[in-house]
C-alpha cells in the first residue's frame, strides 16, 4: 500500500522530480553556480517572457492542442512599436497602453480567422508570424532603438535598478524581500488550510493529511528560500511581480471561472460543449485574442530587459512558450493542462538554458537540446496517456 | 454562359496567376517577361516545388504539416559541405550520404508521428529547432565563416547550370526542340485520355473546352521553352522539378497508394475500418517528406554554391503556402500537384514581381503572410458555399 502511494506520487509529480535532478545536475556541474542568488535572480529575470507567454499559450492549447506560432513576432512587434513611442518622447505609460493594445488586436485579428471563419490556427498564425516580423522590421526600419526611460525599466524589470525597494532598510540583505517571503508561505498555509476545512465541510474527498502537510511545508519552504536567496541579493526583482500577477490571474480564470473551465471543456469534447450551449467559437476568440494581450506584456517585459528593441528580438519565442506547456504536462490534445505545471515546465526550460550558458555550451548545441526535450516531453505525455488507458 | 462561369470557378487560382504576372509585367516596364526573369522564375523557386510536392503528400493526410523542411535543407547543407569539401569525397558517395540522412530523419520522423501520436506540428518544431541548430554548429566548427564553399564542379552541374548551354539572347536549339516534344507529347495524352474515356463510357468534356485546354498548355509550354531558349538552356534545376512534379503526378492520381493518402485525409478512420494500414501511410508521407526535403537542398546548395547558416530560413513557409494557395485543403483530403505547381508558380511571380518593382524585403514578408492568410480563407469560404449547394 505505501510502495503504491509513493510511486504514484511519484508519477504524478514526475516533471517536478525531473526538475530536481536536473537542478542536482547543474549543480554539480557548475560547482553549485546555478544556485547562486544572483543567477537564481536572472533566472526569473530572463525567464519572465516564457512565464508569460506559456500562461496565454497553456490557454489556447486547452482548446484542442491548437498553438499560436506567431508569438514572438507579435512580441517583437509591439515592443517595437513602444520603443519607437518612448524613442519620440512619448509618455511611457502611453507607451505601455499602446503596446498592450497593439497585441490585443493582433490577437482578435487572429481569433477572429481561427474562431469565425475556421482558418487553422497553425496556418494562421504561421501568416501573422511572417507578417507580423516583416512589419516589426518596418516600424524599426530596420534598426535597433533604445529604451532610456530609468522608470520604465524599473517597473518592468530592466536596466541596473530594476528590484523593489528596501523599505525596511536591511542591512546587507534586503528585509523587504524576506518579510514577503514569510507573508506570501503564511498565506499559502492558510489557503491550504482553508480550502481543506472547506472541502470537508462540503464532503468532498480530500487528500491524505500526511502528503497535504508535506506538500504545503516543501512549498512554503520554497517560497521562504527563494525570497531568501532573492534577498541576498538585490530584493524582488520587478519582472517577478508582473510574473506572479500574471500566473495568480490565470490560475484563477482556469480554475475558478466559467470562461476557464470552457477553455477545458472545448478541448475535452467541442462538439458536446457546443451542443450544450457554449458559445465554442467565443471560447477559441477569447484564447487567441488573449494570447495577443499576453504578447504585448511580454514585449513589454522583453524590450525592458534588453533596454533597447531590435527587429530580431522574439525569435523562437513560440517555441519557448509551446515547450513550457507541454513539458508542464499541457496535453497536445486539448482539455488537459494547468497554470501550475506550466510553471514548472517553463522554470525546468530556464534551468536547462541557464544551466547551459553557464557550462559555456554553444548557443546552436543549445537550440538542440531544446528541441530534444520537447520531443521527448510530448513522447512522455502521450505514452503516459496510452498507459492510463 | 454559365459554362463561362464554370470554369472561371474551377481554375480560380490559374486566372489570379496570369493576372498577377500581367500586373506585375505592367508594372515593372515588361522586365518581368524577359528571358532572364523566366529562368529565374524556374530556378530561384526550384525548391519550392519540390518541397511543396512532400508538404502535399502530407497535408492530404489530414492538413498536417512539416515545420522542419527549411531548418533540415540548413542541416543537409552542412553534411554536404562537411562531405565534399572539408572531407573532400566524390560527389556520389556524398550524394548517397546526404540522402541517407533524410532516409533515417524521415523514418524517425514518421515513426514518431505515425506508430507514437505524436502531433506532427510538435515533432517537427522539435526538428525545426534542433536542425538549425545542429546545422548551424557543424558548418561553424567547420568553417570560420560559418558558410562552406567551394564545391565540387561535378556537384554544380548536377545540380544547377543549364544544359548545353548557350550564350543569352542566342536561341538554345536543345531547349526548343524539348518544348516542342513536350507539346508533342502533352497533345498525344490529352487526345489518348479521352479517347480512352469514351471507350469506357466514361462522361467527357466537349470538343471544344478540350480543345481550348490542349492550346493553352501548349502555348505556355512553347513559350517557356522559347523563353529558356533565349536566357542560355534548360536549367537543370528545372529537370529536378519536372522529374519530381511527374512522379508525384502520377503516384497520386493513379496508384492506390496515392489514393490512400487521399482517403485518409478525407476519413481516417473510415480507412482505417476498410483495412488501410493508415499508420503505414502517414508513416511514408513524412519519409517521402524528408527524401524530398533532401533533394530540394541538392539544388539549393547548388545554386547558392555554398553551404549556409541562414539556407532554408522560412523554406516551410513558401512550400505550405505553396500547397494552400494552390488548392489544397488545410483539413487535408482534397489537393493536386497541378494545383500545388499553380500555387508554387504564383507565389514565385510576386516573389519575383516585387523584388523587381524594388519593394522592401520586410514588406514582402508581409504580403507573402497576407497571401497564404487569404488563399486559406478563400478556400474555406468557397467550400462552404459549395456545401450549402
Amino acid at each position: 500500500m505505501e510502495k503504491t502511494n509513493i510511486g504514484a506520487a511519484l508519477k504524478k509529480n514526475t516533471m517536478i522530480l525531473a526538475l530536481v535532478l536536473v537542478v542536482a545536475f547543474f549543480y554539480w556541474s557548475t560547482d553549485g553556480k546555478i544556485l547562486y542568488a544572483q543567477n537564481i535572480n536572472n533566472l526569473i529575470s530572463q525567464n519572465a517572457y516564457v512565464f508569460v507567454l506559456s500562461t496565454g499559450m497553456l490557454l489556447c492549447i486547452l482548446t484542442g492542442g491548437n498553438i499560436d506560432l506567431s508569438v514572438g513576432s507579435v512580441v517583437c512587434f509591439a515592443g517595437g512599436i513602444g520603443a519607437m513611442m518612448m524613442d519620440k518622447g512619448m509618455n511611457l505609460w502611453l507607451a505601455v497602453l499602446v503596446m498592450l493594445v497593439v497585441g490585443l488586436l493582433v490577437g482578435m485579428f487572429q481569433g477572429f480567422w481561427i474562431a469565425y471563419i475556421k482558418v487553422p490556427p497553425f496556418i494562421a498564425t504561421l501568416a501573422g508570424m511572417y507578417a507580423f516580423r516583416g512589419l516589426s522590421n518596418v516600424v524599426l526600419q530596420g534598426y535597433a532603438v533604445s529604451v532610456t526611460d530609468t522608470t520604465y525599466l524599473n517597473v518592468f524589470g530592466g536596466g541596473a535598478d530594476c528590484y523593489v525597494p528596501d523599505f525596511l532598510g536591511g542591512n546587507g540583505i534586503n528585509l523587504t524581500c524576506l518579510v514577503v517571503g514569510v507573508i506570501l508561505a503564511i498565506g499559502y498555509i492558510a489557503l491550504t488550510v482553508k480550502n481543506r476545512l472547506s472541502k470537508k465541510a462540503k464532503g468532498y474527498t480530500t487528500a491524505p493529511l500526511t502528503s497535504e502537510v508535506i506538500k504545503t511545508v516543501l512549498i512554503s519552504a520554497l517560497i521562504v528560500w527563494l525570497m531568501y536567496m532573492l534577498a541576498k541579493y538585490r530584493g524582488i526583482p520587478s519582472a517577478l511581480i508582473w510574473i506572479a500577477v500574471v500566473l495568480l490571474a490565470y490560475s484563477y480564470i482556469t480554475t475558478r471561472t466559467t470562461t476557464g473551465r470552457y477553455l477545458y471543456a472545448v478541448g475535452g469534447n467541442e462538439k458536446a460543449t457546443r451542443l450544450s450551449g457554449v458559445n465554442t467559437k467565443k471560447v477559441y476568440f477569447f484564447a487567441y485574442a488573449n494570447m495577443g494581450l499576453l504578447s504585448g506584456l511580454a514585449g513589454i517585459l522583453t524590450i525592458a530587459r534588453a533596454a533597447s528593441a531590435q527587429p530580431t528580438y522574439g525569435q523562437g519565442y513560440e517555441m519557448d512558450a509551446i515547450a513550457a506547456c507541454f513539458i508542464g504536462g499541457a496535453s497536445a490534445y486539448g482539455g488537459v493542462g494547468s497554470v501550475a505545471g506550466m510553471v514548472v515546465g517553463a522554470t525546468l526550460m530556464g534551468v536547462i538554458n541557464q544551466g547551459m550558458s553557464i557550462m559555456g555550451i554553444e548557443a546552436n548545441y543549445q537550440k538542440v537540446v531544446k528541441g530534444l526535450v520537447l520531443l521527448i516531453a510530448i513522447i512522455f505525455d502521450v505514452m503516459s496517456k496510452k498507459e492510463k488507458k | 454562359m454559365k459554362n463561362a462561369a464554370q470554369v472561371l470557378k474551377k481554375n480560380t487560382m490559374i486566372f489570379v496567376l496570369v493576372l498577377v504576372f500581367l500586373f506585375f509585367t505592367l508594372t515593372t516596364k515588361g522586365q518581368m517577361f524577359t528571358a532572364l526573369n523566366f529562368n529565374a522564375l524556374i530556378t530561384q523557386n526550384a525548391y519550392v516545388y519540390i518541397l511543396a510536392t512532400g508538404m502535399l503528400m502530407c497535408m492530404l493526410t489530414g492538413g498536417n504539416i512539416d515545420l522542419s523542411c527549411g531548418s533540415f535543407v540548413c542541416f543537409i547543407g552542412a553534411i554536404g559541405g562537411i562531405c565534399m569539401v572539408t572531407k573532400g569525397m566524390g560527389t556520389g558517395v556524398s550524394v548517397l550520404i546526404m540522402l541517407l540522412v533524410g532516409v533515417v530523419y524521415g523514418a524517425v520522423l514518421g515513426f514518431v508521428i505515425a506508430y507514437m501520436n505524436i502531433p506532427p506540428w510538435i515533432a517537427t518544431l522539435a526538428g525545426y529547432l534542433a536542425f538549425r541548430g545542429w546545422g548551424t554548429a557543424l558548418l561553424s566548427a567547420n568553417s570560420s565563416t560559418g558558410s562552406i564553399a567551394p564545391f565540387p564542379q561535378t556537384y554544380l552541374k548536377l545540380f544547377s547550370g543549364k544544359i548545353f548551354e548557350t550564350p543569352i539572347n542566342e536561341l538554345n536549339i536543345p531547349c526548343l526542340v524539348v518544348g516542342i516534344l513536350a507539346s508533342v507529347i502533352v497533345i498525344l495524352l490529352n487526345v489518348m485520355n479521352r479517347n480512352s474515356r469514351i471507350r469506357k463510357g466514361y462522361e467527357v468534356s466537349t470538343v471544344t473546352a478540350m480543345t481550348a485546354k490542349t492550346v493553352i498548355s501548349v502555348a505556355v509550354i512553347l513559350l517557356f521553352a522559347y523563353k529558356l531558349a533565349m536566357a542560355g538552356g534548360i536549367p537543370t534545376a528545372l529537370l529536378w522539378v519536372v522529374a519530381v512534379v511527374l512522379i508525384y503526378e502520377f503516384i497520386t492520381s493513379k496508384t492506390t497508394i496515392g489514393r490512400y493518402f487521399y482517403t485518409i485525409g478525407g476519413n481516417a478512420e473510415a480507412t482505417r475500418l476498410s483495412g488501410v494500414d493508415t499508420k503505414k501511410i502517414m508513416f511514408l508521407a513524412y519519409l517521402n517528406m524528408a527524401v524530398l526535403t533532401v533533394i530540394s537542398a541538392f539544388t539549393v546548395i547548388a545554386r547558392f554554391q555554398a553551404a549556409n547558416s541562414t539556407a532554408g530560413t522560412n523554406y516551410e513557409m513558401d512550400a505550405i503556402s505553396a500547397c494552400v494557395v494552390g488548392g489544397v485543403s488545410a483539413y487535408g483530403g482534397s489537393g493536386s500537384v497541378f494545383g500545388m505547381v499553380v500555387g508554387a508558380t504564383l507565389i514565385g511571380v510576386i516573389n519575383l514581381g516585387m523584388s523587381l518593382m524594388g519593394i522592401d524585403a520586410n514588406w514582402q514578408k508581409v504580403i507573402k503572410g497576407v497571401v497564404l492568410l487569404a488563399a486559406v480563407v478563400f478556400e474555406i469560404l468557397n467550400n462552404k458555399e459549395k456545401s450549402k449547394e
